[in-house]
């Protein structure tokens, strides 16, 4: 039969395709940057979702990653390092389903000396033990679940402040500093949203807002990173509406708020509308245009300007390596590179990834990276809780300050 | 208490989204009549007419605002894209994923695996060429409150789209009753082996059913796309609920589509406004699972040949 | 071909292609050889749409792919002109094959060959692969196992699978007291094995009874909703299922303390602690398969087999379908329900996102490939295609996974539907029904309906 001999002759091709696919040229994470003169390359891990809803966010942090690696290795912020950089990045999907093998490969590294991330929550709740028994750091740039840091995981390090920070200070900015009564809180199902949306109802009557209705809203496929359907913004903004709230609350990424701020929008809404750090990123000025998006204010435990050169060159930087403007998680997942590169400065060429916990934990540890300080305190939290305030103005986000000295301390 | 609140506002609001589902729907259902198939990948054919759409007026509009009869003009033409890539996508879609199948008689299971392997493919190698963020349409329209029915705000955006969809509908139901190629679908739908000893062409009707629907299920991406941007991802949701509409107003009948459509974007809409976005899925399922048991044949009966 | 080619203009080139196979079968080596370079080509981005396809066909790898399908276009020419004799060689040899392989001492020294190279394998695979065949590959070959009594014995599409793998994991994490919901006591995580499995058949039951008489394609429907429902009312009921974030207090490893005898399951996977955990599911999955080969035999088993053959027939000779149907459903949920356990006790947590519909649909990819009905096929299936993505992590990126299982659905159902390792049964059902007797799965409604 025809077909029966086509199979027979295209199975074997098919496999040895799928197996030639490698030679065909398609990205790789493993850039090992060692040179010839300098003995010894240590190699930094970045585990994440590079694939899946959440892949932008993992993409963002491999960027900023590999940029501290690169100018690390060039000499630009620490100097001549005795040692060389190499770069590896796992993917996780940002689920604790896929995070074990990750974790297992991350660990073949033979030249390991700590890893960046993992990025999600629940990837690092599936991760943590295992690492935590092979001694090495995590340093994790976006997990911000507070029972991370009450398991007992003394590698465990993450330069975000956990939602229990920023919700009570988003609550807290809008009764005090926006003079809000009534809020009404959307959050996009996801576990990120989950934690924050319910750390800002906590503290919401101790600041005197009232919450209208805390609802879910799933996140939508058309932002990729969820399975809800995008007419459900339609409804919910009318119902926002109609329960007469003088500000909104959304906790989730900018695809989805985009959505609903356009919904609100239409359907008429001139109140407030307030969101995390999930939505500090330029895109969503796009998405949800230019005359929407004007006065929404988005918090972040990051500063953007604490040096402004340092910001813009790290914006620069990204922009040349990448081809794009850096996006969510960017900047934190590179100060966490910086974070341990600084140790390995500090201990030379025989540090071991011992060194680079006990460097973190180290009393006197600092290190002035682009969204804040980052010292940590005991459990592996940032310390410094400090939440900023920004907001859009003509098409950029700009930054308001502090959440603390806004609203008079 | 919630279906007095506003009541007016939500009904616009959920049939708009229904007309939506409606369009979708037609291009499920009309297969389903003539090859008693789920044609999984028509959510990918919604999607590509939505990516077909996006590049044609945003090459035509580019950074401009139209206002009036250039307006009108934008949203033809982009119905006409979007159409012409859906039916020209739903086209190579049965010929590479059913015909094949037709041609050694396969058992029906291996249909429904087909196209779901052809919506997965699709979507994903959508998602790897497009990129997998968001684009918006560049906006033939300004999107504004053209007037108020009794307390409800009624947007640019629902007209439009209910005037497509009803356009549609009327030209798919005079299309289907009326012509000859009509004829061949109800045919074909009816009984295809009889179809075919009285001469029908039975490929040429299939394959001209799948390009209707592809059309049908292109401009409704186009019109989806004009309001909640583009992306590879965007056909998997609405996909499965216009499903759901058509089986829930009975599959295979063409008004049955509009009618499920309709229903399933109101009773959507309410129940945002009475419970919460998060559970509209599982009501929507609920209701299609009690709509099978007792009901199976669905609102308005299952007949493609007698439209009504 | 629809007309025959003396009534069309012969001097047309149209008609000349449509008339010529071997210009046909070029154009379509062609046009997969143009998609299988995109495939595996440069990717596109939003801003700049159409530079995945010229970066792609810039590249010479692109024309590498083409060159490959045009190769095998010349290949299948040319033995089609002049190589008869190899069909009737191949022929002989797949006859001899199959001839050998039915006899039973040798089916079964394989099956132990098999057995002994699974338990001897993680002493020479390195700590990834081991965690790979732990928690990538075995949890699928159960889960592709169970599917297979559902699509593969019974012939009913089951779209939403991954929610029994949900009620098991949950199921375990209730029990042991890992969710806010509280039981009324807790237990050591093996006796979350018989908890979930009545749990999970209890769920299979539930939604099988009521819509296991709808017809094939609105079962598959009702089972995809299902699956969505599973998966929002956990991600929902946060005061019970810990909601989107999860499991935050981590389910307890599997531990025996009896008699003197200490041994636990570890639940950090670093080298030398995989191999309790393999062994536990390999007895596991050795369990499964031995109840399903002897069912598979029995009585059910054959009243599975004629429901799918001609479910008017079958019913004539006294079969209830409801009863066998249901039955499929409730064993294959439960079997779902048991990896569900193990998955949730050596993760020790999850979230709701882990049982998404995209997870239901690629254990239906592992079956279908593996071959529909076909225990072995299940298990070869599932390991084949859990493996490759693990072999080729660092060449090709995990976002384009789907492309190549969407693509092989079709191209399966095209040119093999009986998958990789038939069922000799089932490749036969499905040679019948290509010639019109009966209809090879439980798809159709009896009586012909449409």
């Amino acid at each position: 039969m025809d077909s029966k001999n086509f199979v027979r002759a295209a199975v074997p091709f098919a496999v040895g395709a799928v197996i030639l696919a490698g030679c065909g040229g398609s990205s790789s994470g493993n850039n090992a940057k060692s040179s010839s003169n300098s003995g010894k390359t240590f190699t930094i891990a970045y585990q994440g979702p590079l694939s899946g809803g959440n892949a932008q966010l993992g993409i963002n942090m491999v960027g900023g990653v590999q940029l501290a690696i690169n100018q690390a290795n060039a000499g630009t912020t620490f100097g001549k390092l005795p040692f060389k950089l190499a770069f590896q990045k796992e993917d996780d999907q940002g689920t604790p389903t896929a995070a074990p093998a990750a974790v297992a490969k991350v660990l073949q590294i033979s030249n390991l000396i700590a890893v960046v991330g993992p990025a999600f929550s629940g990837a690092t709740r599936a991760s943590e033990p295992t690492y935590s028994q092979a001694g090495v750091a995590t340093v994790s740039p976006s997990a911000t679940a507070p029972d991370l840091a009450t398991s007992g995981w003394n590698n465990f390090f993450r330069v975000v402040a956990d939602d229990n920070s920023q919700g009570p200070s988003d609550a807290q900015y809008l009764a005090k500093g926006l003079n809000v009564k009534t809020v009404y809180v959307v959050d996009d199902a996801s576990a990120y949203a989950a934690g924050l949306s319910k750390a800002f109802v906590g503290a919401a009557s101790s600041n005197g807002l009232t919450v209208k209705k805390h609802d879910t809203a799933p996140g939508t496929t058309q932002c990729q990173a969820g399975s809800g359907n995008v007419q459900q913004y339609g409804p919910e903004a009318q119902k926002i509406v109609s329960s007469g709230a003088e500000a909104v609350f959304y906790a989730g990424y900018y695809c989805d708020f985009a959505l609903l701020s356009k919904s609100l929008h239409t359907a008429g809404f001139h109140g407030k509308l307030m969101s995390d750090d999930g939505s500090k990123d330029p895109n969503y000025i796009k998405q949800a245009g230019k005359a929407v998006a004007e006065g929404t204010y988005v918090s972040c435990a990051c500063q953007d300007t604490i040096s402004s050169s340092a910001f813009t060159s790290f914006a620069s930087g990204y922009q040349q390596l990448t081809g794009q403007a850096p996006g969510t998680y960017s900047a934190e997942a590179y100060d966490a590179a910086n974070a341990i590169i600084s140790v390995m400065k500090a201990k030379g060429a025989g540090v071991t990834k011992a060194d680079i916990i006990s460097g973190l934990h180290a009393s006197g540890f600092s290190y002035q990276g682009i969204t804040k300080n980052v010292t940590f305190q005991q459990n592996g939290n940032v310390a410094g809780n400090a939440v900023y305030m920004y907001v859009v103005k003509n098409g950029a986000i700009k930054q308001l300050g502090s959440v603390g000295t806004l609203v008079g301390g | 208490m919630c279906l007095t609140h506003n009541f007016w506002s939500f009904l616009v609001i959920g049939l708009s989204n229904g007309f939506l589902y409606a369009l979708i729907a037609l291009g499920y259902t009309l297969v389903y009549g003539v090859l008693q198939l789920i044609n999984f990948a028509h959510s990918e054919v919604f999607m590509s007419g939505a990516f077909g759409g996006l590049f044609v007026l945003n090459k035509v509009i580019g950074n401009g605002t139209p206002h009036g009869a250039a307006s009108v003009g934008y949203v033809i033409l982009g119905i006409i894209a979007g159409g012409f890539v859906g039916g020209l996508v739903a086209f190579l879609l049965e010929r590479v994923a059913y015909r094949p199948l037709r041609r050694r008689n396969a058992p029906k299971l291996a249909y429904l695996i087909s196209a779901i392997g052809a919506s997965y493919f699709m979507f994903n190698l959508a998602g790897k060429e497009f990129g997998r963020n968001s684009v918006d349409i560049a906006s033939p329209y300004t999107n504004g409150t053209v007037f108020t029915f009794l307390g409800a705000h009624v947007q640019t955006d629902y007209l439009v789209v209910a005037g497509v969809a009803i356009g549609m509908l009327v030209f798919l139901d005079r299309l289907v009753a009326r012509t000859r190629l009509g004829q061949g679908i109800r045919a074909v739908a009816q009984d295809a082996d009889t179809a075919s000893l009285l001469g029908v062409d039975i490929n040429r009707v299939i394959s001209q059913t799948f390009i209707i629907g592809g059309v049908l299920g292109g401009a409704a991406g186009f019109l989806f796309g004009l309001q909640s941007g583009v992306i590879y991802s965007m056909g998997t949701v609405p996909g499965i609920k216009a499903f759901t509409a058509a089986v829930l107003g009975g599959i295979g009948n063409i008004r049955g589509a509009v009618i499920g459509g309709l229903v399933l974007g109101v009773v959507e809409s309410l129940s945002v406004s009475c419970i919460n976005a998060s559970w509209t899925d599982v009501i929507a399922f609920g209701i299609l699972v009690v709509v099978l048991l007792v009901r199976p044949t669905g609102i308005l009966g299952e007949r493609l040949g007698r439209s009504a | 071909m629809t007309a025959p080619a003396a009534t069309r203009d012969p001097g047309s080139a149209w008609a000349r292609y449509r008339d010529n196979k071997d210009l046909q079968r070029l154009a379509i080596c062609l046009v997969v050889g143009a998609i299988v370079a995109l495939m595996t080509g440069k990717s596109g981005t939003v801003t700049a749409p159409t530079s995945g396809i010229t970066g792609t066909f810039k590249s010479s790898s692109a024309y590498v792919w083409i060159g490959i399908f045009v190769a095998l276009w010349l290949l299948l020419t040319v033995r089609d002109r002049y190589l008869q004799s190899v069909q009737s060689a191949t022929h002989v040899l797949t006859t001899n094959r199959d001839r050998v392989l039915a006899i039973t001492p040798v089916k079964w020294g394989i099956y132990a060959a098999g057995l002994v190279v699974a338990i001897a394998l993680p002493h020479f695979v390195n700590n990834f692969w081991q965690e790979v065949l732990v928690g990538q590959i075995a949890p699928y070959v159960l889960l592709a196992v169970g599917l297979n009594v559902v699509v593969g014995f019974a012939g009913l599409l089951d779209l939403g699978y991954i929610a029994f793998y949900a009620v098991g994991a949950y199921s375990a994490a209730y029990w042991t007291g890992s969710l806010p919901a509280h039981p009324p006591f807790t237990v050591n995580p093996f006796w979350a094995f018989p908890l979930a499995i009545a749990a999970a058949m209890l769920a299979g039951v539930i939604l099988g009874a009521p819509t296991l008489r709808l017809r094939g394609d609105y079962l598959a429907i009702v089972t995809l909703g299902f699956g969505e429902i599973i998966q929002i009312v956990a991600n929902n009921l946060t005061s019970v299922t810990g909601g989107a974030q999860g499991i935050t207090k981590a389910v307890p490893s599997f531990s025996v303390h009896a008699g003197g005898l200490h041994y636990v399951w570890p639940l950090e996977l670093l080298p030398g602690n995989h191999y309790r955990w393999y062994y536990l599911i390999l007895a596991l999955i050795v369990v499964v398969l031995t109840a399903f080969h002897l069912l598979e035999n029995s009585r059910v088993g054959r009243a599975w087999m004629a429901i799918r053959e001609d479910e008017v027939a079958a019913e004539a000779v006294g079969i209830n379908p409801l009863k066998y149907k249901v039955l499929a459903f409730a064993i294959g949920a439960s079997t779902s329900g048991v990896a569900g356990v193990f998955f949730a006790s050596k993760n020790g947590t999850f979230t709701p996102p882990d049982f998404a519909f995209q997870a239901s649909i690629l254990i239906l990819v592992l079956v279908i490939f593996g071959g529909m009905g076909s225990l072995p096929g299940a298990v070869i299936g599932a390991a084949v295609l859990q493996w490759l993505p693990q072999a080729l992590r660092s060449h090709i990126e995990q976002q384009d996974l789907y492309i190549y299982y969407g693509a092989l659905l079709i191209v399966m159902m095209i040119f093999r539907p009986q998958g990789l390792i038939p069922s000799r049964r089932r490749a036969r059902e499905i040679r019948m029904a290509e010639h019109g007797v009966g209809s090879a799965d439980a798809m159709a409604q009896p009586g012909g309906a449409p």
